[in-house]
């Protein structure tokens, strides 16, 4: 992978605790060694918490459509007006 | 994807929501709604309610099944009835204090989770990430929401291997940073 997409794994597997974490100490020294190491970080994190709104965005819309099949108003006249007036 | 090794009911739902989403929660859903709808329009609720209600009551269990934070000590539908009941009893109390305010698009236990001032650039990604494009959008979505095993994302999306797979996630997430550097670069300015 290129430098960069590397960049964004190393950072992720800190920030997602994955196998590949490095240790405080190790995580530490970085930062010592890379000043944009912090503000790279924030950014990553802000990412995630982003893709988490969209995520349950997206989850919504799937729930909506599951609610529209299985309580949507059916095309039968009779069977509409029972789904209206049903009482749950 | 393979049989989950831990055979608890909680490791069982999580393995079906991340193989089979829309059908576990199409179950789950048959299964819990009706006792929900019921319970919201005892209570003071509209069939919408009931509906927004269950649907929040969804999105935080299944936050939690794929998180592996869910302990299931009674069926689904019931844990579920437990959730509900309680954002309808918040709700309840929330418009208690501000009558002529309609319900929260976001589930307020979860949109409280995020600091104040991180949730506006939190919503601002959220923009972006509508823009990415449908395959970028449903790559991460599938990685980082759905927590679907990178097997299955490659499967899904046509990638040769795994590998290929996780070179795309990161050039997607390297796009979407990009198209937000922007808005944390302005943010810090303000700083």
């Amino acid at each position: 992978m290129r430098t960069e997409l590397e960049r964004l794994r190393l950072i992720e597997e800190q920030l997602l605790n994955g196998p590949a974490a490095l240790s405080a100490e190790d995580w530490q020294l970085r930062h010592l060694l890379d000043g944009e190491l912090a503000a790279d970080t924030d950014a990553q994190q802000r990412l995630y918490q982003g893709l988490r709104l969209a995520g349950r965005r997206q989850l919504r819309r799937e729930l909506r459509t599951i609610h529209e099949r299985l309580y949507g108003l059916p095309t039968n006249p009779w069977a509409r007006l029972w789904q209206q007036l049903k009482p749950w | 994807m393979t049989a989950p090794s831990d055979t608890s009911p909680a490791a069982s739902l999580r393995h079906a929501l991340l193989i089979h989403r829309e059908q576990a929660l199409t179950q789950l859903y048959r299964r819990a709604f009706p006792s929900v709808s019921r319970h919201v329009l005892r209570h003071g609720g509209s069939a919408e309610d009931a509906q927004d209600v269950f649907q929040d009551a969804l999105v935080v269990f299944y936050e939690q099944a794929v998180g592996e934070t869910l302990t299931l000590t009674a069926a689904p539908s019931t844990y579920l009835m437990g959730i509900s009941r309680n954002l309808w009893r918040h709700e309840l109390r929330r418009r208690a204090r501000l009558p002529h305010e309609a319900l929260p698009d976001d589930p307020g236990p979860l949109a409280a989770e995020a600091a104040p001032e991180t949730e506006e650039t939190s919503f601002a990604v959220l923009d972006y990430v509508e823009r990415l494009g449908v395959r970028c959008k449903s790559l991460l979505l599938a990685f980082y929401y759905f927590q679907q095993p990178l097997t299955q994302i490659a499967a899904d999306h046509d990638y040769r291997s795994v590998r290929s797979a996780t070179v795309q996630k990161f050039k997607c997430l390297e796009r979407l940073r990009e198209s937000v550097r922007a808005v944390f670069r302005a943010e810090t300015i303000e700083y």
